[in-house]
């Protein structure tokens, strides 16, 4: 029992009482369901510890193949254990994890193996090939089992794990205000959105957010002390000015951006003798007679009106309250005004249709 | 409405704003506004709640796809155009895109072995 106190001494009470052999069977009995995680990496061990302990799991944690035969041999059965295949080997070390050292066996292994082949496999038994081989309790169905994978790839399948949770959890007005900000945000970039639609834009921010996982410096990482929707929304917010700004740096002019005005005042164009089909020019118009409709379709609208004009002067709500005499409630009810008659589809020209795919 | 010059400008900051307002809105508030719009806050709800799941389901699938072929792509390197995102094996340069509205995962990437990995499996063992 020597060797093992090092290792008890780290663990809670409540688990240090489990593994006592005396106390094993009745722990047993009042707790079926243990997990046994063998995972040096600090971050995946408080994940996993979370995920399972919500699942009503007990969990004892070892930092490496060593500890996690200790506490497999010391304190089993386990009907959870999941080890991490590119643990370091330790010489002598046998380890049998097939189950027969429990009376009950392993019900679930999951296995995450960094792809190297110079790295001895020291848990061959646990080699599935399919998340589909392992086998588990119908209770434990719905848990992600990662086979076979790397440190990165494990990183966003967990990612995946919180974002399908937190996606599951959005309520109906947290997935219509997702898709109004993402349905102005795209037509405020006009032909630099070129044929990407609200769909695109939320799906990027998604895209983002996983990837954002396996390296801060790549994607967006998700901070879960900022609920999902505050997150894609502001993921979005970047996106969608690093699409416009990726836009210009392309150098596409229009032939109205090269206009210049001759000795007498008129207006010509250095290449309006050079014909082209480019899909521009109408990507332009379109993005006018938008703006011309936004202005048209409240032109009944003094207040809107009034609104539009301010913020297109750069006003502030509180300078635009100030200004123009309103009260935060009129001020709200005509920002409803604008956007209720701008959401009529007569009102919206559509992205997808109006931005002719130039990639 | 403004100059030609600023209209690009012009169009950008009245919907910023707009953006920006609607996650002001209380939830009574934002459900009433898509009524009032014409819409159906369900099917939009939906909607969104089913782009969200495709996507978080196709890059897994994707990545699991290329993982089990031996592949190995830097996540930061897909490029989106015309509609699918693309990418390029970092081992044997295969290639690999995917649609999210459709589902589609194509390339040879996809389908075929890493040409440049070394890497085995270890054979099953499995107590049955």
């Amino acid at each position: 029992m020597s060797h093992l106190l090092p290792l008890m001494d780290a663990l809670p009470a409540g688990e240090l009482a489990a593994c006592a052999p005396s106390a094993r069977t009745q722990s047993i009995n009042a707790c079926p369901k243990s997990a046994l995680l063998v995972e040096g990496d600090d971050g995946l061990s408080t994940f996993f510890r979370s995920f399972l302990s919500e699942e009503g799991y007990v969990v004892r944690i070892a930092s490496n193949a060593e500890e996690g035969l200790r506490l497999y041999r010391d304190c089993a059965p386990y009907t959870v254990v999941l080890i991490n295949y590119c643990l370091p080997r330790t010489e002598g070390v046998g380890v049998d994890w097939s189950g027969e050292s429990q009376s009950h066996g392993v019900e679930l292994a999951m296995a995450v193996r960094k792809i190297n082949p110079s790295q001895g496999v020291i848990l061959a038994a646990f080699d599935f090939r399919s998340a589909a081989e392992v086998p588990r309790p119908p209770a434990l169905m719905h848990i992600p089992i990662i086979v076979e994978t790397n440190v990165s790839h494990l990183r966003m399948v967990l990612e995946k794990i919180e974002v399908d949770r937190a996606i599951k959890a959005l309520t109906r007005s947290d997935q219509l205000r997702l898709q109004h900000f993402a349905k102005y945000r795209i037509r405020g970039l006009g032909r630099a959105a070129r044929d990407r639609d609200w769909e695109d834009l939320l799906e990027e921010a998604l895209y983002r957010t996983l990837i954002g996982a396996t390296d801060a410096r790549q994607g967006r990482h998700w901070n879960k002390k900022v609920d999902l929707v505050k997150h894609l929304e502001q993921a979005m917010r970047s996106i969608a000015s690093s699409w416009k700004r990726q836009f210009k740096e392309e150098g596409t002019f229009l032939i109205s951006e090269l206009s210049r005005s001759d000795g007498d005042g008129q207006e010509y164009s250095p290449v309006d003798s050079v014909r082209s089909d480019d899909a521009s020019a109408d990507e332009h118009l379109i993005e006018e007679e938008d703006l011309a409709l936004v202005f048209a379709s409240l032109k009944d609208d003094q207040q809107a009106t009034e609104v539009l004009q301010a913020w297109l002067h750069g006003l502030r709500k509180e300078e635009i309250l100030s200004k123009y005499g309103f009260d935060r409630k009129q001020y709200a009810a005509i920002m409803r005004r604008i956007r209720v008659k701008l959401s009529k589809p007569k009102n919206h020209s559509g992205t997808r249709n109006h931005n002719h795919a130039r990639e | 409405m403004p100059e030609n010059k600023n209209r690009n400008e012009a169009l950008e900051r009245i919907m910023n704003h707009l953006a920006d307002s609607v996650l002001a809105l209380s939830d009574e508030a934002m459900v009433a506004e898509v009524i009032d719009s014409g819409g159906d806050p369900v099917v939009e709800a939906e909607k969104t709640g089913n782009v969200l799941q495709q996507a978080s389901q196709i890059l897994e699938q994707v990545t699991e796809r290329l993982s089990g072929l031996g592949h190995r792509v830097n996540a930061n390197y897909w490029c989106r155009v015309r509609s699918a995102y693309h990418n390029n094996c970092l081992k044997c340069g295969m290639a690999v895109s995917f649609r999210t509205k459709t589902g589609e995962i194509l390339g040879r990437a996809a389908a075929l072995p890493c040409a440049a990995t070394g890497e085995y499996r270890v054979a099953k063992m499995v107590n049955d």
